[in-house]
């Protein structure tokens, strides 16, 4: 069992290179020999959007090493706290001085490490990273599950040219590519986004089939006033990362129906590799709002909170997921790599929401203090956290964008506290919106009333 | 003020950027807060600054500070 169907081809935008067939398997396998002499333990592969990162990646599934995929604009800080607690084999994708036990090439010189469980093919990092993020174990075979589920409900077929719009370190960017070269699929690795000429040139030349975006991506569209018309090839959209405002859904919706096209609406998280529904794209207009029903293999129930589950619909408690596809579960260290399945396929997700009487999920909140950035997961306690060094702080989801109230701060504070948060999450400033307060409305324990809170935003 | 002037505050105000960054030679994804999260904070700002609406094709080809000049030029912008 392989990711890499006989048909699959790479294309890297940059140069306009295409791999496919023989070439490409040999380029992988060399890939994997390069790995052969490592010494035991996991793989850091810091991956870009660029063939040498994504040939790495395959060759570390095709020669069954558990690769954790990161990003390369990480903080060496935090990237040092990572290498100091997992002790990969090698880190890869990285030139910076060697940490301390490294060779200069980044391989580690102590040869005794754990040896990751067998089954364990590709950790990512769960977000809400406060500089002290833990992975997320996916088995091969979860990876395989998902990918091909994912290719049957969108209807992947090996004439498609999905652009990567999506880092790799990102479950979604990494499902859009498992899933395009499990069907023999195109993969255009391109790096400047969908505000930039170099994209929307490189759509139209090489034929590209459809866009993978969360929120913000839908956001840039509308701005940029997307017209499917002008791209003939241009048929499919997808959309997870977190819940597209229901205007948005409708008019993109729309858009690409007019032109024959279709959109679909996706639900997941990284614990499931991450795609756990899809809404069928000729029933969105019906259910917009809707998360959609389980992928093929997996089922959702709802929880009350004794933790029994609820049978009747339209009733809302917490979303479980059991499915091929659910994670072994966490790793926030080297030992924790030789670990089996722990979860046993059930993935209880955090998330609120009801199952209506189709069988469509629609999520109505988060049980846990989570927010979203720009489609990442953040910790809302954590963000606090980080900028108490400023004051006393609540911070409350915003949509795409999270608000942080900043008890009696100048406006000058409120923009450091910002760029603080943008720095120790890398995600982009204008994700967090930090407001002065004046004291923040109290329940009647004394904890801090986070519910009228964001009634103010 | 000159329109250089104007815009570079916008850039640094839109990105949040460091009084190290040399604005005027800034091209985009050349530093993190220009990504294109940071484009559109950006293109927004700068509509906001000098009253002017850009075309779809202009917020795609703004690819740098230089760039941005022109075209405000050509909008008879900042004048």
């Amino acid at each position: 069992m392989t990711l890499l169907h006989a048909q699959a081809r790479l294309r890297d935008a940059a140069t306009g290179e295409l791999l496919g067939g023989a070439e490409l398997a040999g380029r992988v396998s060399e890939a994997a020999k390069e790995l052969a002499d490592l010494p035991s333990g996991v793989l850091f592969l810091r991956v870009g959007l660029d063939l040498t990162s994504v040939l790495r990646y395959l060759g570390a599934f095709e020669a069954g090493r558990a690769v954790a995929l990161l990003d390369p604009a990480q903080d060496r800080e935090v990237l040092d706290g990572l290498v100091a607690r997992f002790r990969p084999a090698a880190v890869l994708g990285i030139e910076d001085e060697p940490a301390p036990g490294y060779t200069r090439d980044w391989v580690r010189e102590d040869a005794d490490g754990v040896a990751p469980h067998p089954d364990l093919a590709v950790m990512l990092p769960t977000s809400g990273s406060t500089g002290n993020p833990k992975f997320v174990r996916l088995s091969r075979s979860a990876i395989l599950a998902n990918a091909d589920a994912i290719a049957e409900v969108l209807g992947i077929t090996s004439d498609e040219v999905a652009p990567t719009t999506l880092p790799l370190h990102y479950s979604y960017g990494m499902s859009v590519l498992n899933s395009h070269l499990r069907q023999g699929a195109t993969v255009l690795l391109e790096g400047s986004g969908v505000v930039a000429r170099p994209f929307w040139d490189a759509v139209t030349q090489y034929g590209v089939t459809s866009l993978a975006g969360v929120p913000y991506h839908y956001e840039m569209l509308r701005r940029l006033r997307f017209d499917p018309a002008k791209y003939p090839t241009l048929r499919t959209l997808t959309q997870a990362g977190g819940k597209l405002r229901s205007d948005l859904v409708s008019e993109f919706n729309d858009k690409m129906r007019a032109v024959g096209g279709q959109m679909f609406v996706m639900y997941g998280q990284t614990e499931a590799a991450p795609r756990m529904a899809t809404v069928p794209s000729d029933r969105l207009a019906e259910k917009v709002g809707s998360a959609g029903p389980a992928l093929p293999g997996g089922t959702f129930a709802i929880r009350d909170e004794a933790g029994n589950e609820i049978a009747e619909a339209g009733v809302a408690g917490e979303v479980v997921y059991r499915g091929p596809n659910v994670m072994m579960g966490y790793a926030e260290s080297e030992a924790e790599l030789a670990l089996g399945d722990e979860t046993g396929g059930v993935l209880v997700t955090g998330d609120l929401g009801y199952l209506d009487s189709d069988g469509f999920l629609y999520i109505t909140g988060r049980l846990k203090r989570i927010g979203k950035v720009f489609g990442n997961r953040v910790n809302l306690d954590d963000l606090e956290q980080i900028v108490k060094g400023f004051g006393a702080a609540a911070a409350v989801p915003a949509g795409d964008k999270v608000v942080v109230f900043l008890d009696r701060a100048e406006k000058d504070t409120c923009k450091q506290a910002a760029k603080l948060l943008s720095e120790t999450l890398h995600l982009h400033v204008t994700g967090f919106d930090v407001r002065p307060a004046e004291g923040f409305p109290q329940l009647p324990s004394g904890k801090i009333d986070y519910r009228s809170l964001e009634a103010q935003v | 003020m000159s329109l250089n002037d104007r815009l570079r505050g916008v850039f640094v105000d839109a990105l949040q950027l460091d009084d190290s960054v040399d604005v005027e030679n800034l091209k985009y994804r050349d530093i993190d807060e220009w990504d294109s999260v940071g484009h559109m904070a950006l293109v927004a700002a700068i509509e906001d600054e000098f009253d002017v609406q850009f075309e779809t094709e202009q917020v795609i080809d703004m690819s740098s500070f230089k760039v941005a000049v022109d075209m405000l030029k050509g909008l008879g912008a900042g004048e």
